[in-house]
């Protein structure tokens, strides 16, 4: 019976993934997103490298980062916010599909777009390459940053989209939570909650990354905020349901 | 089986159901009728589980063919597309797709996107979510909104054989008098939240009269 229920969560979330996937790209959400991070960020690097006056692909990282978590939010306000604002919503629920399979079908696929969005910068480091010899290693680790703070994102804004049947509400309030994380360091000298704080910071997070180290606990860190936004996801919407 | 058990419900201190109590039985299609604002969808919403009862409990089949009274389903999908996503997601899965399609009257808008339909096309589209796993209960809140005559004296066929046929359970909301008449079994009628009549519906100029009588004794009340 456990098994059961489990075949029966895991398809349905494939479904949602497939459903998700058709609907975020028949709009024009990931095109816009795309070409506004491709060309904000391209113009910032460009700029970067001719200040720094060398060829170094670690100035790309912060950046990218914190375009993402003004951008994955746009991506992810439509999921919940929307199909509670039309009502169908309640068709699921009518059925009931399991919210874990909404929540992380929703995510998965939400997700799996922002790093296609974002893949294109992996051309960044191969014109890099071209140029140069530069090290391999921390660009690999980079982008692997980049991939979990995307993840990261996207069950922030999951959350965010949780909580509205607006999505312009649910934009904003994902990319205010994604902006208190990734400034949560600042000013982490000066009270004694400061290391704890710091250790939220996602862009301290990134930059570690990007130094060329895929630590565990960084790793862990990402996972365990994408688990909790998800969690918090399914709770909302668990909540919601019966009014 | 649907059954309404004393349900009763308020919205910021109004009651807007008070103690309903109705039964349809498989094989049954049971009119729900009652003005704009006298509690058809709240009561719909509650036997389904989206609304929560301040009293009284809800006893349906499942699974359960709901449509809902403003249907939506998502722009970008063509109709087959959704049609096959809901039939994923039912439990158990159906693989109905194209017969439901072609019940509903949508075989041949298959390709076309959700987005692109007609108000009655994608009322269509909703009927035939709703028959996707030929379930034993269905719960249609104004099936028949936005239907042009002829897709009505369809829908018509389809909600009769679903229980004459099928067995099924059938609760249909409708302000159209002369379609209860024609499909209903039995209808129960609804004003201001209470129950104020549960019978035959008789013909249709007969049901009219006592329809207006009842919504007219019961805003006196
Ligand atoms: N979420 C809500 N919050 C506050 N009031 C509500 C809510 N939902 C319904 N109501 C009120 O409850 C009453 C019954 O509404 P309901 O939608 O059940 O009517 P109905 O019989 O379906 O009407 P119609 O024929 O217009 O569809 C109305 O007065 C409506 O304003
Ligand atoms: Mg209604």
């Amino acid at each position: 019976m456990r098994g059961l229920r489990a075949t029966r969560a895991t398809r349905a979330t494939w479904a949602v993934v497939g459903k998700e996937l058709v609907v975020l790209w028949t709009s024009p959400l990931p095109y816009v997103v795309g070409a506004l991070l491709h060309i904000v960020l391209g113009t910032l690097y460009v700029n970067q490298l001719q200040a720094r006056g060398q060829a170094l692909a670690q100035p790309l990282f912060p950046l990218a980062g914190f375009l993402l978590i003004a951008l994955v939010p746009i991506l992810t306000m439509r999921t919940l916010a929307d199909e509670a604002r039309t009502g169908s919503l309640d068709l699921l629920h009518a059925v009931p599909v399991p919210t874990r399979a909404l929540v992380v079908g929703k995510w998965l696929a939400s997700w799996v777009t922002t790093l296609v969005v974002l893949a294109p910068a992996t051309l960044f480091a191969v014109l890099l390459a071209w140029w140069g010899n530069p090290d391999r290693g921390p660009i690999i680790a980079g982008f692997a940053g980049l991939a979990l703070l995307s993840a990261a994102v996207a069950g922030v804004g999951l959350l965010a989209s949780s909580l509205t049947s607006s999505q312009p509400v649910a934009a904003m309030v994902g990319f205010f939570v994604a902006l208190l994380l990734w400034f949560a360091h600042v000013g982490s000298e000066t009270t004694s909650a400061g290391p704890l704080l710091a250790g939220f910071s996602i862009s301290e997070r990134l930059r570690s990354f990007a130094g060329g180290a895929i630590d565990s606990s960084d790793v862990g860190f990402f996972v365990l905020l994408t688990a909790a936004a998800l969690v918090a996801a399914a709770t909302v919407v668990q909540g919601r349901r019966l009014r | 089986m649907i059954e309404a058990k004393g349900l009763s419900r308020s919205f910021g201190g109004r009651e807007v159901v008070h103690d309903v109590d109705f039964r349809v039985g498989p094989g049954e299609v049971v009119g729900f009728l009652g003005p704009n604002g006298a509690g058809k969808t709240t009561t719909i919403r509650m036997l389904l589980g989206l609304l929560r009862p301040d009293r009284g409990s809800a006893d349906v089949s499942r699974p359960v063919g709901y449509l809902p009274e403003q249907f939506a389903g998502y722009d970008g999908m063509s109709v087959r597309g959704y049609l096959r996503f809901m039939a994923r997601m039912k439990q158990p899965p159906s693989n109905e797709v194209d017969a439901a399609m072609a019940r509903a009257g949508v075989a041949d808008l298959a390709r076309r996107p959700l987005a692109r339909l007609s108000k009655g096309q994608r009322q269509r589209v909703g009927l035939a979510q709703a028959l996707l796993g030929s379930p034993p209960a269905f719960v249609l809140d104004e099936p028949m909104q936005g239907l042009d005559p002829k897709q009505v004296v369809d829908a018509r066929h389809v909600v009769q054989s679903l229980a004459h046929e099928g067995g099924a359970a059938v609760l249909l909301s409708t302000h159209v008098l002369a379609e209860a008449a024609a499909i209903c079994d039995r209808v129960v009628v609804i004003v201001k939240g209470r129950v104020v009549a549960e019978e035959r519906p008789g013909d249709a100029a007969d049901l009219e009269a006592r329809f207006l009588r009842l919504v007219g004794q019961a805003e006196l009340a």
